[in-house]
C-alpha cells in the first residue's frame, strides 16, 4: 500500500496557554492517533530551528532554518499507509493535531 | 505536581512551579506522541519539571546565594516512582500545604478558590472564567494579585497550629463547599466543567477528611458533596431538561458516590460536633436512604430543616424548610411558612421561591394563581433548563385551568 508522510508543523504559542490538565488530555489524543494500525513510524524532531545548507555560485553556505522568518516549526512526522490521497486526508482530519490550531502537511512517499 | 514543586522552590516562588510544570506537560506533549510512552511517566514528568526548575534557577539572578543551595536540593528530590508508598504520601502532603495556603485568610475568597483551582487541581485560566462566567483576564488579574499576596506577606506552606489550624481549616471547607455549589449550581456555563469542579472538590475533601488534621465536620462536608454528585447523572433527562429530587430516576444515582458518602456521613459522627454540613449531610442522606421517591422520611427531613435554620437562618432554608412544611403539613402550611419570604428583598425575584409558590398553588387548586407564579418566576434571572421547567409548569396549570 502507498505510504504517505505526515509532516507536522505547529506555533508553539498555541500550546502555552492549556492547562496541564488540557494538555493531558490532548496528549492522550495524540497517542491513541500515533496507535492506529496505519501509522508505520513517527519521530519527533529537536525543537530547534535546524540548518540549512544551500548553494550559492557553487559554494554551500550553511544557515538557520528553514523556516526562521515563521513562528511556526516541524515538530515531528508520522509515516502512515493510505490507499490514495483522499484517504490519507481523511485518515489525518481526525488527528489532535489540528484541533489544536496546527499544519499537517501530507506528501507521497515516492515509488510506494 | 505543582505543590511539590512549591515545596521545592518556596511558595514566593508559586509562579515558576507552575510554569515548569507547564514545561514538563509540554515536552510531553511534544514528545510522546512520536516516541510512545515513557516506561515511568510519572517519573519522566517530575524529571523534566526538575530539570527546568534547575535551569530557572540558575538562569534567576533574583535568588542570589541561595541558587547554589536550591539547585543542589532540586537535584536531588527524590523522582516519585510508582507504589512508593512514601513518595505517595509526601505528594499528599504537599498538595494538602498548598490547598491550606490557598486558603489563607489573608487572600480573599474568590482569589482563594481560583488560586485552589488553578493550583492544585490544576485548571486553567479559561476553565476558571467559564466555570465562574467571569472573563480570562479577570481571573488571570485575580491570580497574579493572589500570588503577588503571598510573596509579599511572605505566606508559606508551613501548615499552623491551634486556634489557627482551625480557623484556615473552616477556610478550606468554606473555599471547598463554595466549589462544589458553583460546580453543582445549574446555571449556564459549560457543564462539563461544572461537573469538574464538583468532582475536584469532592477529591480535595478527601484529601482533608483522609489527613491527620481532620475533624468530624471534614467528613460531614465530604458525604454531603459525595451525597450530592452521585444525583448529578439523574438530574437532567435526555433531552437536556431538569429532572426533581423526587422524581429522579434512582438506579441513575452514581452506586459508588452513594457508598462513599455514607462512609465518611458515618465517621462525621464520631465526637459532638453539630456543624451546618453535619445537618446538611443528614438531609441528603435521608433522601439517598428512601428506595423511592414514595418513601421519603420527610417528617425528619423537616426537623433537620429547622435544625439547619436555628444554625443558619437564611432565607434560602427557610425556602427548602417550606417544602418538607408541605411535604409533612400539606401545601396550605407550606403556602404559609413562605408567605414572610416573599417580601424578603433578598428572595423576592428569586425563581425558585416563586416556583415552590406556583408548585403549591397547583396542589389547591388555585390554577389562575399559580400561573401567575411561573410567570413571574419566568421574569427572573434563570438557565435555560430551568426556563423550560417554569414554562412545562406553566403550560399545565393553564391547560388545567382551561379544562375546568
Amino acid at each position: 500500500m502507498p505510504q504517505y508522510m505526515l509532516l507536522l508543523h505547529s506555533d508553539p504559542a498555541n500550546w502555552q496557554n492549556l492547562s496541564p490538565e488540557e494538555m493531558q488530555k490532548a496528549t492522550e489524543k495524540y497517542m491513541a492517533w500515533s496507535k492506529k494500525p496505519f501509522t508505520r513510524d513517527g519521530k519527533r524532531l529537536a525543537d530547534d530551528l535546524g540548518r540549512v545548507i544551500r548553494s550559492e555560485n557553487g559554494k554551500p553556505r550553511t544557515t538557520d532554518g528553514p523556516y526562521s522568518e515563521t513562528k511556526e516549526i516541524l515538530g515531528g512526522y508520522y509515516t502512515i499507509e493510505a490507499a490514495n490521497y483522499d484517504e490519507a486526508v481523511k485518515l489525518s482530519l481526525a488527528h489532535p493535531h489540528l484541533e489544536l490550531g496546527g499544519t499537517i502537511e501530507i506528501r507521497q512517499v515516492w515509488g510506494s | 505536581m505543582v505543590a511539590h514543586l512549591t515545596r521545592l522552590l518556596g511558595s514566593g516562588n508559586l509562579q515558576l512551579a507552575e510554569e515548569t510544570v507547564q514545561e514538563a506537560m509540554l515536552r510531553a506533549l511534544q514528545t510522546w506522541p512520536y516516541q510512545g510512552l515513557p516506561e515511568n511517566p510519572t517519573a519522566w514528568l517530575f524529571r523534566v519539571a526538575h530539570n527546568a526548575a534547575i535551569d530557572a534557577v540558575r538562569h534567576n539572578q533574583l535568588l542570589g546565594d541561595k541558587t547554589d543551595a536550591l539547585v543542589v536540593e532540586l537535584s536531588r528530590a527524590a523522582i516519585p516512582v510508582p507504589n512508593d508508598p512514601d513518595i505517595e504520601e509526601q505528594l499528599r502532603d504537599d498538595e494538602l500545604r498548598m490547598i491550606f495556603m490557598c486558603c489563607h485568610p489573608e487572600i480573599s475568597r474568590d482569589a482563594r478558590v481560583a488560586l485552589s483551582l488553578k493550583t492544585v487541581g490544576g485548571f486553567s485560566v479559561r476553565e476558571i472564567a467559564r466555570a465562574f462566567l467571569a472573563d480570562d483576564a479577570a481571573i488571570a488579574q485575580r491570580l497574579v494579585r493572589a500570588k503577588r499576596q503571598i510573596r509579599d506577606e511572605r505566606l508559606t506552606l508551613d501548615m499552623p497550629h491551634g486556634t489557627e489550624l482551625r480557623r484556615r481549616l473552616d477556610s478550606v471547607l468554606d473555599v471547598l463547599y463554595f466549589m462544589f455549589n458553583e460546580g453543582y449550581a445549574v446555571h449556564e456555563g459549560d457543564e462539563l466543567i461544572r461537573q469538574d469542579l464538583c468532582l475536584e472538590s469532592l477529591r480535595l475533601g478527601c484529601l482533608v477528611a483522609s489527613s491527620s488534621i481532620t475533624e468530624p465536620r471534614v467528613h460531614a462536608l465530604v458525604a454531603l458533596m459525595a451525597l450530592q454528585a452521585a444525583r448529578l447523572p439523574a438530574r437532567i433527562d435526555e433531552a437536556g431538561d431538569l429532572v426533581l429530587l423526587e422524581d429522579q430516576d434512582r438506579s441513575r444515582w452514581d452506586p459508588h458516590l452513594v457508598g462513599l458518602g455514607f462512609h465518611h456521613f458515618d465517621r462525621s459522627m464520631a465526637g459532638d460536633e453539630v456543624s451546618e454540613y453535619h445537618v446538611q449531610a443528614a438531609i441528603a442522606a435521608t433522601h439517598a436512604r428512601a428506595a423511592d421517591p414514595q418513601s421519603i422520611d420527610w417528617p425528619v427531613i423537616l426537623y433537620l430543616y429547622d435544625q439547619l435554620l436555628a444554625i443558619n437562618p437564611s432565607p434560602v432554608v427557610a425556602l427548602n424548610r417550606a417544602v418538607a412544611v408541605a411535604k409533612v403539613r400539606g401545601p396550605a402550611e407550606g403556602l404559609a411558612a413562605i408567605g414572610p419570604l416573599l417580601s424578603d428583598p433578598k428572595l423576592c425575584d428569586y425563581y425558585l421561591l416563586l416556583s415552590v409558590r406556583g408548585h403549591l398553588l397547583l396542589e389547591l387548586g388555585e390554577r389562575a394563581k399559580a400561573a401567575a407564579s411561573f410567570r413571574a418566576a419566568l421574569a427572573c434571572s434563570c438557565s435555560e433548563p430551568e426556563r423550560r421547567f417554569l414554562r412545562r409548569k406553566l403550560g399545565s396549570s393553564a391547560l388545567e385551568s382551561s379544562a375546568l
